[in-house]
């Protein structure tokens, strides 16, 4: 706060000696370094992405030697893989990359990302309040199932969202009461959570549907479309037409920073995550905290996967064990952006872009896209490592706490 | 200081503190009857679930019966060797399920007396059958005998690599083994669909464009040793797990490597200080345990007629990893335990799947998510070891008047 | 001397009664504090200082007696109905969160709020700020708490209490981990405090600084109350005579010792903690084989670590360590054991045993992998139960058989299986550190005869103990450890007041 006014009062020099912003700058540059070479830019020598990505690696060089080393190698390696990826792009055909980086490929992008955003914030509530929640991949999966029946029973999407909501939390409930009540072990809960919920959602699935697929016509979550913006060429394309759970998985971001950072239910939430003994000596109500969070969390990844099969990839239908491990993919998202709604995001923005991109790669070749489906694991794995320097996990994760 | 009536009183430590410690509670908390009165409940609520939603309780009851039909268990009412009379087929299927579990099982409960949770069973499978399905179908010159011990080498290497990777993760730099664990599932299934999918380099000859296998060449099949013209028979991998099943009862209790392995899981620091090196145990238990998983695998892409298919979206992938945890730990992480978990959830998994496939009492789709639900209630009860420790202390509550008398007295407060 | 108003009581505990099974940690305690003043509550360990101030603060019920605040009787059901009442106590181990700042920490639960929904960080900072410059505190709220000194940090919980309006303050053993000039820093701000009108209760074993600090002074005893006295007319002689002066109770038997080779020298020996603070600092000692070397001292004046660094478990800092000769480099457990240190560790459960093991494990614990239980990585358990069932035997260990459960013993039983495998390996030098703590009179009496035979079989005994009694009855030569130094040695027949003292950090008066 105060150091940050005190920040914009330097000159440019000293900003920039801020190691933080020349890490940011980094990772941004290459990031940038791979964009050259696609379309709209489609630079068309090397040079051109070599040249970004190594300044990209110098800044990542510098960033570290000036003490943040996880930005710091961040920085390094998107060099590294811009220049890699740039290379690449400028070896492949013209037409190739028109097909696949086009503006549709944002709004892919961004469509993909918002379960991850509903499943990392979800996961982050709960986490940060000190519950583990391996669950999140059933919970959505409810969520999807639910949400379908409730959109198709009720005849509108509202009716189907609260309903998959709804289901959501209460599975959290159960959860909330093995894990928070019989202090259970938390990864087995979630274990069974998720065993629980394929077989619930494919039984009622059957059983509701005559083993039949879902009749067409169930009202689907609607589009926003963004008024003036459908003449531009690009952005029309890209942001025109997002469903409206886009929409809201943004403002959910920002609202879970609000509440974790800027208010005081959010300084209790984050207490019973780092040291419940602490909060409960200052008379804060660890269990009940724990509690809501938990269902909270239950209740916004459920939302998530209502998207699934009421949004515009889903179109009204349900797929048996649909979420197929997008929920743990939110989970990577959460642990790789370090338990902070704004890295969690950008986390999700791009396990989101891979699993979009995967789907472009396949004119290149189907290899291609199945291999990058397995990015967003391998990423977490090497940021768990600690290569790029320490995951912090709220202190008190995963411990029940035990009144004295 | 002390009082002189307390002498006889055990001493323990407020509340078990590593995973191996309470599990080792659960397990002499009430020995066999917890569990089995787990699964009671857990297929008591199934029923409910059935009941309710076909609106008759006799339906209910009557699925219970095709289950256990299907499973093949009435053959102990008629045995018979020919594997044309159903029951004896059926429960010829249930051992092949029951060996593949055995061995997922064996897995999770190794990792579990080191005091880790190996939730990757799935992943070190698949890359059991990854490598058992390369070798088989390569080596194509190699005699019989050599080729299947390669195959099944090599594929428990796998697993055991595979596993080890969390196990150094976590001995390094602390990482936790759930997570790690978690990844390379992911990994090793898309790794699978990318080598078995259209242009992969394991891709099938004949159907590029569904992500499955080629066929392991004849010769590197597991022979059957209770097999009929035409059916998938009963190989000799059911032999191999039951060996397993000995051999970790060996590692565990007959060996000095099990021996530090336990101690680890139960008390790191006097571990530490016995001696005992606890980094080298944490890797080396990771790695046994994915031996176990990586053997199922080459087992089962050695015995079974099918290819393995990786799935699309819409093609069920076999969970057996995921069904070992559930196989564990109601086994108490033990030998016999493990054995005795895998028959019921083999039994559990095929008669749902088959014995109900008349469709007389509920469809057959119904079934196999029952089978999910029963499997998730038993995870689920089998982890409130409060629920058990409650229970457990009954007794003792209705019997001595004090309930835990205090250690010390520098333990209290002074 | 305080001239603080008149003799206003701000809380009377009269009477108060507290039992734990098999202990009555308070037994009829009567304590009052006036307004202002700053008043000592001393013991030694298992006096009853922090039960009756856990009562107080309510995270336990008396189970007799009443508690006046203001003159108005009280009754707590929890931390909260004490923190509203105006009490605020500052444990021992801090209740901060580490990765929050300064500011947020202090208003954690009490948050001041922002156009009802936000949190008003600038105005937390700004209170912070006031509160600090008014006691002279120099803490920054923007700080995070991980990077803060430890002195920092407990003025972070002082404000803690202050922040919700506390006026009557209890301070747990504050300066056992502060550094001698946050020590003085700290009586300083406690000084403020009083000006301000704020009661404070200051719990302590130490002598010198409540002679320097407090008002008045309350002396317990074995949960009893023993004296109140002013500070003016008190010594370090009388308070210690007061805590420590008792009835004895078991004397050993024994015959004088025959101390013959040197088996074990510390030389100049400094030990670290985690936290960096040095604990031993230049410690210097030998002992004999035949003869048993008690270090007597409060809990926390360095004995853990010192124990730590000579079994392998904590690094050396500088300084020395030789076994029969043989000087040791940066020791670990291993090494330690292989050249010839048995140790009973203090905690027998987390160190000593693995508690899930049967009693045969127990015993093979150091050696399970050498022939004859075990050859080329193959166990055989039949030797280990025979091994354990001689030892058994030997030692008496009662509650079960080889194959038993350790978890299942009692706590006697189990610091003998400790003792029978420690001793069983052969040690040159055997350490045994509170070797009787929680034990029953039977378990005691058995380890103390036991002690003293393997000191006459010609071992080195280093025995480590909080009881005064264990040491004085044991030990053929006494020293006396506080705050990392050893500052007594004693031969032959001592006076327990003399030891009591130096225990405590006083000395003897010499002769006027």
């Amino acid at each position: 706060m105060s150091t940050w006014t005190a920040r914009l009062d330097n000159p440019l020099s000293a900003r920039l000696r801020d190691a933080a912003i020349t890490g940011y700058l980094g990772i941004f540059l290459g990031a940038f370094a791979a964009f050259l070479a696609i379309p709209p830019i489609e630079a068309r020598t090397i040079t051109w992405p070599i040249l970004v990505g190594i300044v990209a690696m110098l800044l990542g060089v510098w960033t570290i030697a000036r003490g943040r080393r996880r930005l710091g190698w961040g920085a390094f390696a998107a060099g590294l893989l811009g220049i890699g990826l740039g290379v690449l792009a400028t070896y492949s055909s013209t037409d190739n990359l028109n097909q696949a980086f086009d503006a549709t490929l944002v709004a892919q992008t961004l469509g993909a990302t918002t379960p991850l955003i509903f499943g990392a914030m979800a996961g982050i509530f709960s986490e940060r309040s000190g519950v583990v929640n391996i669950g999140l991949e059933g919970m959505m999966l409810m969520g999807a199932f639910w949400g379908v029946y409730g959109a198709d029973k009720g005849n509108t999407w509202v009716v189907g969202l609260a309903l998959g909501a709804a289901v959501g939390g209460l599975l959290a409930l159960v959860y909330a009461f093995f894990a928070i009540h019989l202090r259970a072990d938390q990864i087995v809960g979630g274990t069974a959570v998720n065993f629980l919920a394929v077989g619930i959602t494919g039984y009622f699935f059957v059983q509701l549907y005559h083993n039949a697929p879902v009749p067409n016509g169930v009202p689907l979550l609607p589009n926003v479309s963004i008024p003036g913006l459908s003449n531009t060429h690009f952005l029309g394309a890209a942001i025109g037409d997002l469903n409206i759970l886009t929409w809201a998985g943004f403002a959910l971001v920002i609202l879970t920073y609000v509440v974790l950072f800027k208010t005081p239910i959010g300084l209790r939430i984050r207490s019973c995550g780092e040291h419940p003994r602490a909060a409960d000596t200052v008379g804060i109500n660890v269990y009940a905290i724990r509690y809501a969070c938990v269902v909270l969390s239950g209740i916004l990844v459920a939302i998530g996967g209502v998207y699934l099969s009421e949004g515009p990839t889903g179109n009204g239908t349900f797929i048996f064990n649909m979420s197929n491990g997008l929920g743990f993919i939110a989970l990577a998202a959460m642990i790789f952006g370090n338990w902070r709604p704004a890295g969690a995001f950008g986390a999700a923005l791009l396990f989101g872009f891979s699993n979009a991109l995967a789907l472009r790669l396949q004119i290149y070749s189907t290899q291609a896209g199945t291999l990058f489906r397995a990015l967003p694991y391998v990423l977490t794995l090497v940021a768990v490592a600690g290569v790029i320097g320490r995951t912090v996990a709220p202190a008190a994760d995963g411990k029940p706490y035990v009144r004295q | 200081m002390s009082d002189p009536e307390r002498s006889s009183a055990p001493e323990q430590p407020a509340e078990p503190g590593t995973l191996a410690a309470r599990w080792n509670v659960k397990q002499r908390a009430g020995g066999i009857a917890v569990p089995i009165a787990t699964v009671l409940l857990a297929f008591f609520m199934g029923g409910v679930v059935v009941a309710a939603t076909q609106h008759s309780v006799h339906k209910a009851l009557l699925a219970y019966r095709d289950i256990f039909n299907g499973a093949g268990l009435n053959w102990i009412f008629h045995p018979t060797t020919n594997l044309l009379d159903i029951s004896a087929y059926n429960l010829s299927q249930t051992l092949l399920q029951t060996s593949t579990l055995i061995l997922t099982g064996l897995a999770v409960a190794f990792a579990f007396r080191c005091g880790m949770f190996n939730i990757g069973g799935q992943g070190q499978y698949f890359m059991g059958i990854i490598v058992a399905n390369w070798i088989g179908v390569s080596l194509v010159g190699m005699s019989s005998l050599p080729h299947i011990l390669l195959a099944l080498a090599l594929g428990t290497v796998a697993g055991a690599v595979w596993a080890g990777i969390a196990g150094v993760l976590k001995a390094t730099v602390g990482a936790h083994e759930v997570i790690s664990t978690i990844m390379l599932n992911w990994i090793a299934y898309w790794f699978g669909s990318w080598l078995f999918g259209d242009g992969g380099p394991l891709q099938n000859s004949t159907q590029p464009t569904i992500p499955i296998s080629d066929q392991v060449s004849p010769g590197a099949r597991l022979p059957d040793f209770w097999g009929a013209q035409g059916f998938q028979g009963v190989h000799v991998g059911v032999f191999i797990a039951l060996a397993a099943l000995v051999v970790f009862w060996a590692l565990v209790n007959r060996t000095t490597l099990g021996y530090e392995v336990r101690a680890v899981g139960f008390n790191p620091d006097a571990a530490a200080y016995g001696g005992i090196n606890v980094k080298k145990n944490l890797i080396r238990a990771m790695a046994i345990s994915g031996a176990f998983a990586g053997l199922a695998g080459a087992i089962d892409m050695l015995g079974g007629t099918t290819n393995y298919q990786f799935g699309q979206l819409d093609i069920p992938v076999s969970q057996v990893g995921f069904i070992g945890i559930a196989v564990a730990l109601l086994g108490r992480n033990t030998a016999l335990g493990t054995l005795l978990g895998a028959l019921l959830f083999g039994g559990l998994l095929f008669g749902t799947t088959h014995g109900l496939n008349s469709g007389a009492v509920i469809q057959p789709e119904l079934a196999g998510n029952l089978t999910y639900i029963i499997e998730g209630l038993v995870i689920l009860f089998v982890g409130a070891d409060v629920l058990v420790l409650w229970v457990w202390n009954t007794p003792r509550r209705l019997f001595r008047k004090r309930a835990k008398p205090a250690t010390s007295t520098a333990e209290l407060p002074a | 001397m305080g001239d603080h108003v008149a003799d206003e009581l701000v809380l009377e505990m009269r009477g108060i009664r507290k039992e734990f099974p098999g202990v009555v940690a308070n037994d009829d305690v009567s304590f009052d504090v006036r307004r202002g003043e700053v008043h000592a509550l001393l013991g030694e360990n298992g006096a009853g200082k922090s039960t009756l101030m856990n009562i107080l603060y309510g995270l336990y019920r008396p189970d007799a007696g009443e508690i006046r605040l203001n003159g108005k009787p009280v009754s707590f059901s929890s931390a909260r109905d004490a923190i509203d009442a105006g009490i605020g106590m500052v444990h021992q181990h801090f209740m901060l969160i580490p990765v929050m700042t300064v500011a947020e920490n202090v208003v954690l639960g009490t948050e001041p709020v922002r156009n009802g929904i936000f949190l008003d960080e600038r105005g937390a900072d700004k209170r912070v700020a006031e509160m600090a410059k008014t006691f002279n505190f120099a803490v920054d709220p923007d700080a995070f708490v991980e990077d803060i000194s430890v002195g920092q940090q407990q003025r972070v919980e002082i404000m803690k209490a202050l922040y919700r309006n506390a006026d009557l303050l209890i301070l747990d053993e504050p300066t056992a981990v502060l550094t001698p000039q946050e020590a003085s820093d700290l009586f300083e701000i406690l000084q403020t405090l009083r000006r301000e009108g704020i009661s404070i209760i200051f719990i302590s074993h130490k002598l010198n600084e409540v002679l320097e600090i407090a008002d008045r002074i309350t002396v317990l005893r074995r949960g009893k109350t023993i004296e109140t006295v002013p500070r003016a007319g008190a010594t370090e002689a009388s308070l210690a005579r007061a805590m420590v002066g008792r009835d004895v109770l078991l004397r050993v038997d024994k015959e004088p010792a025959q101390p013959g080779d040197v088996l074990l020298t510390v030389q100049d020996l400094h030990v670290r903690d985690e936290r960096e603070i040095e604990r031993v600092r230049g410690v210097s000692f030998d002992v004999r084989a035949g003869e048993i070397v008690g270090i007597a001292g409060v809990d926390g004046n360095g004995q853990t670590e010192l124990i730590d660094a000579l079994t392998g478990l904590q690094r050396i800092e500088s300084g020395t360590v030789t076994i029969g000769g043989r000087e040791l480099s940066h020791p670990d457990a291993r090494t330690a054991l292989d050249a010839g240190i048995g140790h009973i560790p203090e905690d027998r459960q987390r160190r000593g045993l693995v508690l899930e093991f049967t009693i045969a494990e127990n015993i093979a614990l150091h050696d399970y992998a050498q022939p004859p239980t075990a050859r080329f990585g193959w166990l055989f358990p039949r030797r280990m139960i025979d091994r354990a069932r001689t030892l058994i035997r030997e030692f008496d260990i009662r509650g079960g058989g080889p194959q038993t459960r350790a978890g299942g013993l009692s706590g006697g039983n189990q610091q003998k299986l400790v003792a029978a495998r420690e001793i069983d390996r052969d040690p040159k030098v055997l350490i045994a550190a509170q070797p009787t703590r929680g034990l029953d009179v039977g378990a005691i009496e058995y380890l103390h005869r036991r002690l003293v035979t393997e000191r006459d079989e010609g071992r080195a005994i280093l025995l480590v103990s909080l009881e005064l009694d264990e040491i004085l009855s044991l030990s053929d030569r006494i020293l006396v450890m506080y705050e990392g130094e050893i500052v007594g040695e004693h031969t032959g027949e001592v006076s327990e007041e003399a030891i009591g003292l130096e225990m405590l950090g006083g000395r003897e008066p010499t002769a006027a």
